[in-house]
């Protein structure tokens, strides 16, 4: 199969996916209801879309094509708003959370569709493992070229995007150390890492003529890198956030992902190089384990610092872009965030050494993606 | 002769008849019930339940004497702990979340009760001896549904809809049932204040001890963890005695426990987790509750009752299944889900059992009347419910894979 062409879209703008847990309401353990909130879900009216996932206890909302960070938040709010609501009828809860703490992996079903069951036959264990929920945001370009060069110039922040949206520490009912565990089971898989350092769409049309060639690969669904060329949007997408607790953390992710992109495409502040690469898996590491308090070694210079500190500094960087964007609260809100708990990993080990019970814990996740838990 | 000879040598079969007896039927029980699991892939009940069957047309059974005191207290503490369970997972604000469940729970119970009345009439019994078999037909048995469940580990909306609409029915059931006690009391020329008093003393009563023990386990809770061992035995400890006092204040062992649960549930946020069924004693007495169960089954009742049981819980099985096929569609529920929970509704006997055993205790004779019906009817759905709730549950695909196989 060869690439497809690149769809034209307006540059800059965002679209969001959100993979979610559904739970029962009695230990709040995953509970195999995505058929029966599909099926309820199917006479609302929503801005966007409801999907199924690979197992059964996993469902994937999408927003339409969005603007700014309001337009995300208020398409998040109104889907939000309708699947809480079929849940409710349902019995069932919603969680974020980029793993669920302590569910039992072989335990999990697989939704029922062709492609999930060829994966499944695929991967084995591994598609199961693969019981997790990931945050993709989709960014606009105006060209494939621009596209590749877009992605290559992101791939400097996928630290910062892991750390922030780190919601990932407990797998089956154990503390991990890590702030997102979850792109350890992402990272299992054959085709997963980056995608190769072309610049233009042809370069990269050869590259995939090469892999379609040994069969390894039949389509750009196929790859499961971090950030991925999008053809049939003409979007790049950005796969490596945990889901947040929060659809408010969603959206000012997303908007932080449009800013620093729109810096990128205006300002050019780096140029693009293959040893660029070369400290990507030492950063992305550092991201997943230690969150903002992992170290952040400098592309370019080889200066090490911490990961807080250079997401402080771009957060400095991308005011004037913030203005343009209309993206001034997102970069606040996340600002606030980073000094108070760090990340939704950190308030999840916080509530866990309060209570005790990780089924409490998925208790409060629920009561925060609903919105019924606000903290301050 | 067997008996004087071992006499001689000072052996008594009949003293030590009830330790030997029951070792016997426990081995035997557990033994069926692995060799159905393994090689027909039922649920073990259903093997504790033939082994309870053998015992029952031997002669030995409840028929020959009804549901002795001593055997009465092992189904009480049994039923006891899976009504507390289930009522702890009933979680009571989905009624207003998701109304239509209400309606088709009482649907199901007033037309279960309506269409059986009417058939027990037609087929020639009096007035108040098919009201009695009605209310015995209300309610589905919490311990198939509850045991189905935890062994084949399911989950999903046909287990969440059967264990609510079960806790709903055994509470109207109950209800019903002090009633009818009132009623019949009246009839026979009872004081009318104390026949009005005694059910409305039974109830307030319940829900007072159900309270008391429903804050005493959460109380524990706050300060043990619920999974470990001792703790559990602790929670055991806390509902046998409250089903002490329950019976000692003549008060009903069925709403105390299930009441309990559903005011755990329904009164705290945070998630209750404890061992399924408390742990290993819990499993035994349970088992032992399903064999005593069908012990009921004897010639003799079937002799007399059987036709009119067949025909009494197929007229069941109809009403309950109209009610929530009809209703099922407004509250959410798939066609496929609605004929799942149709047939998840249909285990009967351990509740059954327990009122008719409280009718038998008040209104002997009255008892008598009915209890080849009752007793038949009771065998029949004791085989019968596990197997139908396991069909339920595969058919709706409720069951995890591991487990299932």
């Amino acid at each position: 199969m060869s690439l497809e062409t690149f769809s034209t879209s307006e540059p800059l703008t965002l679209g969001v996916e959100l993979e979610l847990a559904i739970v029962n309401r009695h230990d709040y353990d995953l509970s195999p209801s995505s058929a029966d909130l599909l099926r309820l879900m199917a006479k609302r009216k929503i801005p966007g879309d409801v999907k199924p996932e690979m197992t059964d206890s996993m469902i994937e909302l999408s927003t339409g094509i969005c603007r700014n960070h309001a337009d995300a938040l208020g398409q998040l709010t109104e889907i939000r708003d309708a699947l809480v609501d079929c849940a409710r009828r349902l019995n069932v809860g919603l969680s974020g959370g980029g793993t669920h703490p302590f569910q039992d992996w072989s335990e999990r079903r697989i939704f029922n569709t062709p492609r999930f069951h060829m994966l499944s036959e695929l991967y084995g264990y591994l598609s199961k493992q693969f019981t997790i929920f990931g945050q993709h945001v989709h960014v606009g370009c105006p060209g494939p070229d621009e596209a590749l060069v877009l992605l290559h110039g992101l791939s400097r922040f996928i630290p910062h995007f892991i750390a922030m949206s780190a919601s990932s520490p407990y797998v089956q009912g154990t503390d991990t150390g890590f702030h997102s565990a979850r792109l350890n089971s992402v990272f299992a898989f054959p085709l997963s890492g980056r995608a190769p350092f072309c610049t233009t769409w042809d370069d990269f049309g050869v590259f995939f003529e090469k892999m379609t060639r040994t069969g390894v690969v039949q389509s750009m669904k196929d790859f499961y890198w971090d950030i991925r060329p999008k053809p049939e949007f003409g979007t790049i997408e950005v796969r490596v956030l945990d889901t947040p607790l929060t659809i408010e953390k969603a959206a000012a992710l997303a908007a932080y992902i449009q800013c620093v992109s729109r810096w990128l495409t205006v300002e050019k502040p780096f140029e693009l190089a293959e040893d660029d690469y070369l400290v990507y898996t030492f950063n992305r590491f550092q991201a997943c384990r230690f969150g903002p308090e992992g170290t952040f070694v400098d592309p370019k210079t080889g200066e090490h610092r911490s990961l807080r500190e250079d997401i402080l500094a771009t957060l400095a960087r991308l005011e004037s872009h913030a203005i343009e964007l209309k993206a001034e609260a997102a970069l606040d809100y996340l600002r606030l965030e980073l000094e108070r708990h760090g990340n939704d990993a950190t308030w999840a080990r916080q509530v866990h050494a309060r209570e005790h019970l990780l089924p409490e814990l998925v208790r409060q996740q629920c009561q925060r993606w609903s919105g019924e838990l606000q903290i301050d | 002769m067997l008996d004087s000879i071992l006499g001689t040598l000072g052996i008594s079969l009949s003293g030590s008849g009830g330790l030997l007896w029951g070792s016997l039927v426990i081995i035997v029980g557990a033994l069926v019930g692995e060799a159905v699991f393994r090689w027909v892939g039922l649920p073990r009940i259903v093997g504790y339940a033939l082994a309870g069957m053998g015992v029952g047309l031997a002669g030995y059974g409840m028929a020959a004497g009804g549901l002795s005191p001593s055997l009465r207290v092992i189904v009480d503490l049994a039923l006891g702990l899976l009504l507390f369970e289930l009522g702890s997972r009933v979680y009571l604000r989905w009624l207003r979340t998701n109304p239509f469940l209400l309606v088709t729970s009482l649907a199901e119970s007033l037309l279960t009760f309506v269409a059986v009345y009417l058939v027990m009439r037609w087929a020639g019994l009096d007035g108040p001896a098919a009201v009695a078999l009605a209310v015995l037909a209300v309610p589905t048995s919490a311990a198939v549904i509850s045991r189905v469940a935890s062994e084949f580990g399911a989950a999903g909306q046909v287990t969440e809809r059967v264990s609510m609409m079960t806790a709903l029915n055994t509470l109207y059931a109950v209800f019903a049932s002090k009633l009818l006690l009132a009623w019949l009391d009246l009839d026979t020329g009872q004081n009318p204040v104390q026949a009005i008093v005694q059910p409305l003393y039974v109830v307030a009563g319940s829900v007072l001890v159900a309270g008391l023990l429903g804050y005493a386990v959460a109380r524990v809770a706050r300060g043990l963890d619920l999974r470990n061992e001792n703790s559990t035995l602790l929670l055991l400890g806390l509902i046998t005695l409250a089903l002490a006092v329950t019976q000692v204040l003549n008060l009903s062992t069925l709403l105390v426990p299930l009441m309990a649960g559903l005011w755990l549930r329904n009164t705290t946020e945070r998630p209750w987790v404890w061992p399924r069924h408390f742990g290993t004693a819990g499993g035994v007495l349970v088992l032992l509750l399903f064999v005593i169960v069908s012990t009921s089954w004897s010639i003799a009742a079937l002799a007399a009752g059987a036709g009119l049981a067949i025909l009494a819980m197929a007229v069941r099985l109809a009403a309950k299944a109209g009610a929530v096929l009809t209703l099922g569609w407004f509250s959410g529920q798939s066609i496929r889900q609605g004929l799942g929970l149709s047939l998840a509704l249909t285990p009967m006997s351990a509740t059954a059992l327990v009122l008719f055993a409280d009718l038998q205790v008040s209104h002997a004779p009255f008892a008598a009347q009915i209890a080849p019906i009752a007793l038949s009817a009771v065998a029949l759905m004791e085989l019968l419910g596990a197997l139908a709730v396991l069909a339920a549950l595969r058919g709706a695909r409720e069951i995890t894979p591991q487990r299932g196989a």
